[in-house]
């Protein structure tokens, strides 16, 4: 299979009859060793998409490839190379975390002799091992993802396929689930993660693959899609007090201004002097700053960009 | 061969029949509780069989299709099925380690009849077997159910709409006789043969053979057990 995408996806369409929603020819590949995120929002269709590549719904059209094998028609050999964690993290509850993980890659086909010491290494390295003869019905809801990503990756699957991988999990597991995908592409497996988590995308991913309604709006490097959101930059300004922002939003090159909290962020385009500006208006309407950051884009912004493009396109 | 941890969808159940103490001792006292004083009573034997029937047609029918829709509610057995392991494998393995657990509950029950009620060891046999298969029927109605409902609420009234009409025709108790359309039907229902032998352990004779009591219900039930396997693609997709 050298050379041959680890996935190749082909014109995927899948509508849901009572809601219209789904995916709508979607054609993306993944090569050995790439990380890939899906981005988009709410009802984008990252999760329809990654239910047909799992194989658990077929597409109404489109065709797809694993490891050179059909989905459609190959399913168990696909399945077989997959690695995966669904959105909602389910287990036998009364079965412990061991013995759920043991079923699993048992299932997946680690032999007998090699599944104790590939479960124990999973389990010390995710912080599970205190727990792993505890029933799962005990286990909190981040503890159940860490078990989830033990049951997806104990066989060594040859394309990982990640429903928000990183919700859920404290900070400390985030950097340790990532650092994982990490060793694991790097010995020539695939990873398609679907995440809301726009930083994790960033950090972790080689592609970004942006969904909106269901079709595919744009791809590229983290850096080309940050790059193509050109100069617009984040001034984001921490306020003691709410305050009215019309008149921020009236000021030359400000493009969106939207409240985060105690936060007033303001997207703006880069020009001279627009962060004194946007300052001087702020501070004009009554608010009084107590922290000012200015940001240079990321992902958030290229999200927030694309999403209100095709929004506006709608229109 | 070690049980748990398991590496098998039917060692994984298994586990957890036997896991849960309170309820292994409660699973195993009902059928004794319900089917004992029934068998120590001078109830008339086609009542006494009509009765130990019902325990096992209720036992596995409600058993597997409640427990089945609370999996796929849960999303686990499609997340399961969704492994390299063949999901006809998966349908049969529920299928048949649900017949065996209901039945290892109800041979307490039924070594009590026996006790009680000494009949032939040819009877013994045959009623024993037609148990099983029964129960193997049940647990078959109850996975056919599953594929129609989420609703473990839902799988307890459609198992109702079609257990009772199949309970008249077997003869448990109205329809003790059929004549016609009614006889023929009869022969096609395995609860019938089950039946037929409890009423010979309870000491009437209902006209049947053991060996006929062994060979038709185990074709039936071969058959049916076949085509649940086959509603296997459907039954583990997810429910969207």
């Amino acid at each position: 299979m050298e050379g041959h995408p680890t996935l190749a996806a082909e014109d995927i369409t899948r509508r849901y009859k009572s809601s219209g929603r789904g995916v709508s020819s979607v054609s993306l590949a993944v090569a050995p060793g790439e990380v890939v995120g899906l981005v988009g929002p709410n009802g984008s269709g990252k999760s329809t998409l990654l239910r047909v590549l799992s194989t658990a719904i077929k597409p109404d059209s489109g065709s797809f490839r694993v490891c050179g094998f059909d989905g459609i028609g190959e399913k168990r050999k696909v399945r077989a190379r997959l690695g995966l964690m669904m959105d909602r993290p389910t287990h036998y509850s009364d079965l412990t975390g061991w013995a759920n993980a043991y079923l699993f890659a048992r299932s997946y086909g680690v032999e007998e002799e090699k599944v104790g010491n590939v479960l124990s290494e999973l389990f010390e390295y995710f912080d599970l091992a205190e727990y792993m003869d505890e029933r799962v019905k005990t286990y909190s809801y981040g503890m159940g993802k860490k078990l989830a990503l033990i049951e997806a990756l104990a066989h060594g699957p040859e394309l990982l396929l990640l429903d928000e991988p990183s919700l859920g999990l404290d900070y400390t597991s985030q950097l340790a689930y990532q650092r994982k995908v990490r060793e694991f592409s790097d010995t020539g497996a695939s990873v398609l993660l679907a995440s809301n988590q726009v930083d994790e995308v960033e950090a972790l991913c080689d592609r970004v693959v942006f969904l909106h309604r269901g079709e595919v709006i744009t791809e590229g490097t983290p850096e080309e899609l940050v790059s193509s959101v050109g100069g617009i930059r984040r001034i984001v300004a921490s306020l003691r007090n709410p305050v009215e922002y019309g008149k921020v939003s009236e000021v030359p090159g400000v493009e969106r201004v939207a409240t985060e909290g105690r936060e007033l962020v303001v997207h703006c385009e880069e020009r001279p002097n627009i962060v004194a500006d946007v300052v001087g208006e702020i501070v004009r309407s009554g608010g009084d700053i107590t922290n000012l950051a200015v940001e240079r884009p990321n992902l958030s912004d290229v999200f927030v960009k694309l999403t209100g493009e095709a929004l506006a396109r709608e229109d | 061969m070690r049980i748990n941890p398991p590496d098998a969808y039917w060692k994984k159940e298994v586990s957890l029949f036997f896991g849960k103490r309170f309820a292994l001792f409660i699973k195993m006292l009902y059928p004794l509780a319900i089917i004992g004083p029934v068998a120590a009573s001078g109830i008339p034997p086609e009542f006494a069989a009509a009765i130990v029937g019902i325990v096992a047609i209720m036992a596995g029918t409600f058993g597997a299709g409640e427990s089945l829709t609370n999996d796929i509610n849960d999303g686990i057995l499609v997340r399961f099925s969704l492994t390299p392991t063949s999901p006809y494998r998966i349908v049969g393995e529920i299928l048949a380690v649900n017949a065996i657990l209901d039945f290892i509950q109800l041979l307490p029950a039924l070594a009590v009849v026996y006790l009680i009620h000494t009949p032939p060891l040819a009877w013994v046999l045959a009623a024993t077997f037609a148990v099983f298969v029964t129960l193997v029927m049940a647990n078959a109605i109850g996975i056919l159910l599953a594929n129609f409902t989420s609703s473990p609420a839902d799988v307890l009234l459609y198992a109702t709409i079609i257990l009772f009409p199949l309970i008249y025709l077997s003869g448990f108790f109205r329809n003790q006789n059929p004549e016609g359309i009614l006889a023929v039907l009869r022969d096609f229902v395995p609860f019938a043969y089950m039946n037929d032998a409890l009423k010979e352990v309870f000491g009437v004779a209902s006209g049947m053979s053991p060996a006929e009591v062994f060979i038709l219900p185990a074709i039936i039930c071969a058959v049916a057990a076949v085509a649940v396997c086959l509603t296997a693609p459907r039954l583990l997709s997810p429910r969207l």
